[in-house]
This record gives structure tokens, C-alpha cells and sequence, in this order.
């Protein structure tokens, strides 16, 4: 009767290399989940620079990538020393942050909304150790504003390019519709959709049309949310709902779930698709669907991990709130790319205008997340 | 009277009407309750005037009927004086000792039209009728096949927790393999094999090495999870248009059927998965319960110890059962990418266990399985296309709408079940 027992043993170990091997691909260990990567490019290596993902992984296509690409940066152009902790579901995010922590790491950094909390306890808990957040201040179990003075928030004033997004798709749709859904109702995903919205109405005001938008309601905060940021299925069967009732231009804010919004516009003539977080043109993962790709709203958060990380490098860590804004290019709207010889040279130079406005202060767009 | 020695009879020897089980009201006081409810939120305290419109065929479709618009306050009226007359109908049927029978089912039916007349009420853009069926159809083909694996497995006395896991595979390298060769029908034929693979481990474990099975299975599950996040993080994000830019699985028009209004686009223009769906159904109905076959494999389910006496052979049996099962699991992942998606990581996201959920709802039968996977792939569309089109419902709540089904069917529907007697146990 011992066979039983070694089946158990040998198929427990199997399947804990392999879950171990999937959770965390560039780590050396699981529990803790960090690594260790040396470069000789420059003399900070005993500075440690750490990071740790939400439950999309540092492969997600989106913010958490971009987040990861600036920490690389930093290796690479600091010489600093990096760790990383990919997270696979929330309830790794404490048990990522004490191993980043006890692995010494001079400044950590959260990537995403979800990990508020978890950043926060550490930042409370270790008033030596730096700390930052990207898309999310702190706050206190009542929601009222917490400011810690080890703790960055970096922040991003999406909707001013989601504005600009918005005012692009009143001006090229030709059905009159355009709609727009989330993965999550976050603050960091509705911020697209409230300045994408107000984008639209401004081109109605402008131009006495009635672009209606599909997806979203300001006023109420309520809309499509896929429920996840995983799941492509559905964002490729709500995008399918929204061209069946008219629409032809998408604004998926959904990470990789804006892949399903690419795949059915691809079934229809004349659907286009806005992407988000980055230049999902340049995206080697949407290489296919590149003629679909209207523009992007982008949000630099590699820029703003590798400014936080420069500066704490030379000793001047600071914790008061980063915002990205289109001022200090922490926000922008894509170049339109295969799109460019059709976007008629008036709403280009609109465009610039209200760019220019909003930069100036003339133009304040308002949003319920907006930092 | 008191002094009788048999209490249940009475003088002139009939049985005693208050020795008989005891009438249960619950399913009446139930669908009062519901239709009480009802009443009040879709027709009392709604707002009047409103119009609801229901979008009854695509612009696609050979027969026009356009859109539906109709009175919302005065629909949902007359929707639940129906609802009222059928809670009538099972008080009387309850107080007569008769069956409900099809009353709670209609009962849904008609609750369910009340609910969507109100959750549309002043909608400008209406109810999408013919894409909430077909949305209803893809959402289910993978719980389909993964309930039909669940009773392929579970009759022949191998419990299969790892349904899960068999789909995620099966997508993964339905996922590959097509995108390698840039052929969607050879994908096709690679997801069952990794279905199969994941049910072979369980079969050893569980048949040869007499695991646990409730234990094996969810092992297997994290060891797919972990298995194809990990490939999927080194493998396919190296080389996304190689490795992970599946081909579109083509629909095809069945001539005829496909131009029955509302039901026909979604039953028959759809992907080959989903005729292939339709035939397994059939042909494991028929099988399981008209066949030798089917005889043997409950019989290896239900006392494998009867099974072998005759000659039946109880361990090659199930071992055929939970790879053949494994593999229908396994085709259906390939559903999850049919649409030209890329593999995500988790793309199966516990559908393999609404999939099991559907089986027992459906008492580990094929047609029962398909019946209710249907259910939580409507409750699941629903979920959608309300939430796209602004329903006055908050998303956190239609969000739950395919889980709440879930319970309520398995909870309140399925009533007394009985699982297949040998299920979970090794033999010998």
C-alpha cells in the first residue's frame, strides 16, 4: 500500500515545479517571488530597485508592462540592482510585498489600482523603505486622502487624452455611434471613459451633431464592464453588441481584452478600434490588426517608474503625487498611424487646439477620478 | 379510535389522509412571493410611458420582423396576471395532490419576459433579442462539453473535477497548433489530444495509483494553470503572430434553418464546434442509454463489482471513459478561441466548474447537460448585453446573475438527486 503515497508525493511535486515554474517566469524562487538581475552598467547596483504586479502578470500587453519596462530601464540605464514579484491572483499582494521588503529593496513599486492597500500597510509598517503606487493615492478606511512621506503615488490625468480620443471618434464615425467599455469599474479604467465621453460631447457642441456614445454613463458612473482583464471572450462578444447597434469605433479599456474588440471589428467593414495604455499600434501582439487601430490613448507609466527610480537614486525621493498630464507628456494621444491620410486635416488641427488649451488651463476636463 | 393498533388506518381499513406525507406548500409561497415582488418592481413602482423595444431580427436575416415596441408598464401587467394565474394554478395543484410539473418552469419563463420588459424600459436602442440567443449559444458550448466529459466520466464511476483543466489545455493548444499552421480545423483536432493527455494523468492517479480523485483533479487544474501561464510567459509572448494569432473559425448558414426568425442565426449559423456540439449530444444520449455500450459503462458506475462478475472489465472501461471524456473537454476549449482570440492566461476563467454545476443540474445525462448549460450560458449573455446596453440594474449585480443561477438551479431545481452509487470509489 505505499504505491499510493508515492503517486501522491510525485505528482505534488510535479505539480508544484510546474505551478511554481508558471507563477512567477522570470524568478529564480515562488514563495517569495523575487529575482535578481546584476548589471555592471553603472556603480548602483546596492541600490534595489523592486516592483510587484497586480493579478495580470508583467506580460499583460498593458499598464503592468509598461510598468516593468521602466523598472528595466532603470537596470539598465542606472545599474541598478532589480527584484520582481508577479502576482497570479490578490491574494499574493501582502505576501509580495513582505518578500520585497525583507529582500532589502530601497524603493518598491506597486503596479495598479488593487494593490493600494497592500502598498500602503508596507509604507506604514517600514517608514524607512521608499515605496510607490502606480494609479492609485492612499486612503484611510473611510476613503478620505492619506499622504505618507515614504509613499509616491503615480498618477496619470487619463482623461485629458481620452478627451482628445473622444473628440477624434465624434469627428470620424460615420455611423453617429460610438461606444466604449471597461474591464473593472477602477477608477484608473473609468477615467478613460468619462474623458472619452466628454470628448464626444464636445465634438457635438462644436459641430452641431449627435454622436451618441454607447457604454457609458457619466452621470451615473454606471456602464459595460467585461468583469475581468482577462477574459477576451468577452470584450470580442461586447464589441460584436456595439456593432450590432451601430457603432464603429470601440474604445476597449480592458489591458489584453481590447484583443477581442480587434478580432470583431476585423469581421466588419469600417469598424475601428482605439486602443489603450500604449501604442497598441506598435503592439507585436496586434501586428495583424494594425489597419484597425485608430489611435491610442497612451499612458507613459515606464516614464514615471524610471523618473521615481532616477530620483531616488540620486537621493532626492520625494512623496508628493506624480501626475501624468498631456503638459508633462505623462498623457497623449498616439499618432493615428494607418489612419493618418484619413483623419481630415481640420479635426487634426482641432485636435492640436484642444491640446493646447488643455495644456494651457484653458480647458479643465472633468472627471470623479481625476487627480 | 384511539386504541387502534395500526394508527395509519382507518375504521373501514383507508388509508388515513393525515397519515399521508405532508402537502408541501413550498413551491406555491415561493412563486407568490416572486410574483408579489414582481408586481411591485416591474409594474407599481416603474416608471410610466415607457417603451420598451425588442430588437427581433438582424439586419442580416432573410425575414424582416424589425423591432417589437411595447408599452413596458402594460406589457409587464399582463405578464404577471399570467404569473399570478400560475401561482393560482400550483396552489390548487398543491392542495390536490397533483404534479406541478411544467407550472415553476413557465412560471421562470414568464418572470423572466417581465424582467427584461422592465430592464429595457425606456432603452432607445432596445433588446438585442437575436444576439442575446446566439451570445447564449457560445457561452455554453464550453460548458456543453465540459458536462458531457463530467458524465462520460462520472457514469463509469470516475469523478472528473478536472474539467477545468482540461479546457484550458485544449484552448491552449487549439491555440498553438492552429497558429502554427495557420489551419483553424488542425487546431481542432490538437485540443481534444491535450484534453485527452490531462485525462489520462487522472485516470492513472486515480484508477491504477487509487488517489483520491476529488484531490487529483484539482491538482491537475493547477498543474494546467501553471503549465500554460508558464509557456504561455516564455513561449507565446516571444512569438505572438507565430504562436499565438489564431486563424478564424469559419460560421457556415445551414441553408433553410439558419432563416428561421429570432432562434435561426443562433442554432444555425455558427462555427463547426457548435454542429459538432450537436451531434455529440445526441449520439451520447443515445448511446449511454440504447447501447451495450452504455449499459456496461453504467453498469462499471453504479456496482462494478455486478460489472465484473459478468465479464465486464470495470478499470479499461473507466480508463476509456475518462480519456474519451477528457478529450470531448478538451474540444471544448477550443471554443474559448474560436473567434480568432488569442490565448490569455486563465482563459478558461472556472468555467470548467460551472461545466460540472451543469451536470449534476442536468442528473449526469447528455440532453440534461446540454439543457442546463444553456441556462448558465443565457443567465451569462444576459449579464452582457444588459450591462452593454445600460440597464438600470448596477453591473456588480448582473455580474452575479451567472453564478446566482448556478445556486438557485442547483440548489432549489435539482431537488433529490443520485449520483452514479460507485462514483469516487477505486475498484477493486
Amino acid at each position: 500500500m505505499k504505491k499510493p503515497i508515492y503517486a501522491v508525493a510525485t505528482l505534488a511535486v510535479a505539480a508544484l515545479t510546474l505551478a511554481a515554474c508558471g507563477a512567477a517566469p522570470e524568478d529564480e524562487e515562488t514563495a517569495g517571488g523575487d529575482t535578481e538581475t546584476t548589471t555592471e552598467a553603472a556603480d548602483n547596483s546596492d541600490f534595489i530597485g523592486c516592483m510587484i504586479s497586480d493579478e495580470g502578470g508583467f506580460d499583460d500587453a498593458s499598464f503592468n508592462q509598461s510598468g516593468f519596462e521602466g523598472l528595466e530601464r532603470a537596470e539598465a540605464d542606472l545599474g541598478i540592482t532589480i527584484r520582481s514579484a508577479e502576482s497570479t491572483d490578490p491574494g499574493q499582494y501582502t505576501a509580495n510585498a513582505d518578500a520585497m521588503v525583507q529582500a532589502g529593496c530601497s524603493l518598491t513599486i506597486g503596479v495598479g489600482f488593487a494593490l493600494e492597500d497592500t502598498i500602503q500597510a508596507a509604507a506604514e509598517a517600514n517608514p524607512d523603505l521608499h515605496f510607490a503606487l502606480v494609479d492609485s493615492a492612499f486612503s484611510a478606511p473611510d476613503f478620505s486622502p492619506v499622504e505618507l512621506d515614504n509613499a509616491k503615488p503615480l498618477l496619470f490625468n487619463t482623461q485629458e487624452a481620452a478627451f482628445l480620443a473622444g473628440y477624434l471618434a465624434g469627428g470620424m464615425t460615420q455611423t453617429g455611434t460610438v461606444a466604449t467599455y471597461g474591464g473593472q469599474a477602477f477608477p484608473s479604467v473609468t477615467i478613460f471613459m468619462d474623458g472619452f465621453v466628454d470628448g464626444v460631447a464636445a465634438y457635438n457642441e462644436a459641430h452641431g451633431t449627435d454622436v451618441q456614445v454607447l457604454g457609458w454613463d457619466k452621470e451615473a458612473q454606471d456602464g459595460s464592464m467585461t468583469g475581468d482583464f482577462t477574459n477576451t471572450e468577452n470584450g470580442y462578444n461586447t464589441t460584436q453588441q456595439f456593432i450590432a447597434a451601430g457603432a464603429d469605433i470601440i474604445l476597449p479599456v480592458a489591458g489584453p481584452v481590447g484583443a477581442g474588440s480587434l478580432s470583431a471589428a476585423s469581421e466588419h467593414e469600417g469598424v475601428s478600434v482605439i486602443w489603450v495604455d500604449s501604442d497598441g499600434f506598435e503592439q507585436e501582439s496586434n501586428a495583424e490588426y494594425q489597419d484597425l487601430i485608430l489611435t491610442s490613448v497612451i499612458k507613459l507609466i515606464g516614464n514615471s517608474v524610471f523618473d521615481t527610480i532616477d530620483a531616488a537614486v540620486a537621493g532626492d525621493f520625494d512623496a508628493t503625487p506624480y501626475v501624468g498630464t498631456l503638459e508633462n507628456g505623462g498623457v497623449d494621444l498616439a499618432p493615428y498611424h494607418s489612419f493618418e491620410d484619413q483623419v481630415p486635416a481640420e479635426l487634426q488641427t482641432e485636435i492640436e487646439d484642444l491640446r493646447e488649451q488643455i495644456i494651457a488651463g484653458d480647458l479643465v476636463i472633468e472627471s470623479p477620478s481625476a487627480n | 379510535m384511539s386504541q387502534l393498533a395500526n394508527p395509519r388506518l382507518t375504521p373501514d381499513g383507508l388509508l388515513d389522509e393525515k397519515a399521508m406525507a405532508p402537502v408541501s406548500w413550498r413551491t406555491p409561497i415561493i412563486l407568490g412571493v416572486i410574483s408579489i415582488v414582481g408586481l411591485l418592481a416591474f409594474v407599481i413602482f416603474t416608471h410610466p410611458g415607457r417603451i420598451s423595444r425588442i430588437v427581433v431580427s438582424r439586419s442580416a436575416d432573410a425575414i424582416q420582423i424589425g423591432t417589437l415596441h411595447l408599452p413596458s408598464q402594460g406589457s409587464a401587467l399582463v405578464l404577471l396576471v399570467v404569473a399570478f394565474g400560475l401561482t393560482g394554478l400550483s396552489f390548487w395543484a398543491t392542495l390536490n395532490r397533483r404534479r406541478l410539473g411544467v407550472i415553476p418552469i413557465a412560471f421562470g419563463i414568464v418572470m423572466l419576459f417581465a424582467f427584461l420588459i422592465w430592464a429595457v424600459a425606456g432603452n432607445t436602442g432596445g433588446l438585442p433579442l437575436p444576439l442575446l440567443l446566439s451570445t447564449t449559444i457560445t457561452a455554453a458550448v464550453p460548458l456543453v462539453f465540459g458536462a458531457l466529459a463530467g458524465v462520460l466520466c462520472e457514469r463509469s464511476g470516475i469523478i472528473n473535477i478536472a474539467i477545468e483543466g482540461q479546457l484550458l489545455a485544449g484552448a491552449f493548444l487549439c491555440v498553438v497548433v492552429s497558429s502554427a499552421t495557420g489551419n483553424p480545423y488542425i487546431g481542432l483536432i490538437a485540443a481534444p489530444i491535450a484534453g485527452a493527455l490531462v485525462g489520462l494523468l487522472l485516470a492513472v492517479f486515480s484508477i491504477k495509483y487509487r488517489v483520491d480523485q476529488i484531490i487529483v483533479g484539482v491538482v491537475l487544474n493547477v498543474l494546467v494553470l501553471g503549465l500554460t501561464n508558464y509557456l504561455f510567459s516564455t513561449v507565446l509572448t516571444q512569438n505572438p503572430q507565430g504562436l499565438n494569432n489564431p486563424p478564424r473559425m469559419p460560421s457556415f448558414a445551414i441553408p433553410g434553418l439558419s432563416e428561421i426568425p429570432v432562434i435561426g442565426p443562433a442554432l444555425f449559423n455558427q462555427t463547426v464546434i457548435v454542429y459538432v456540439m450537436y451531434v455529440v449530444v445526441a449520439v451520447l444520449q443515445v448511446m449511454l442509454f440504447r447501447s451495450r455500450w452504455g449499459l456496461r459503462v453504467r453498469a462499471v458506475g453504479e456496482h462494478p463489482k455486478a460489472a465484473d462478475t459478468v465479464g465486464i472489465k470495470v478499470n479499461r472501461t473507466r480508463y476509456r471513459n475518462v480519456v474519451l471524456g477528457s478529450a470531448i473537454a478538451g474540444f471544448g476549449g477550443s471554443a474559448f478561441v474560436a473567434a480568432a482570440l488569442p490565448f490569455t492566461k486563465e482563459v478558461s476563467a472556472g468555467r470548467g466548474y460551472i461545466a460540472l454545476a451543469a451536470m449534476i443540474l442536468g442528473r449526469w445525462s447528455p440532453t440534461g447537460a446540454l439543457a442546463a448549460a444553456l441556462l448558465f450560458g443565457f443567465a451569462d449573455s444576459l449579464n452582457r448585453v444588459l450591462g452593454n446596453i445600460g440597464s438600470p440594474v448596477p453591473y456588480e449585480l448582473l455580474a452575479m446573475l451567472p453564478y446566482l443561477a448556478t445556486i438557485f438551479a442547483v440548489a432549489g431545481l435539482v431537488g433529490r438527486i443520485r449520483p452514479p452509487a460507485a462514483e469516487g470509489k477505486p475498484y477493486p
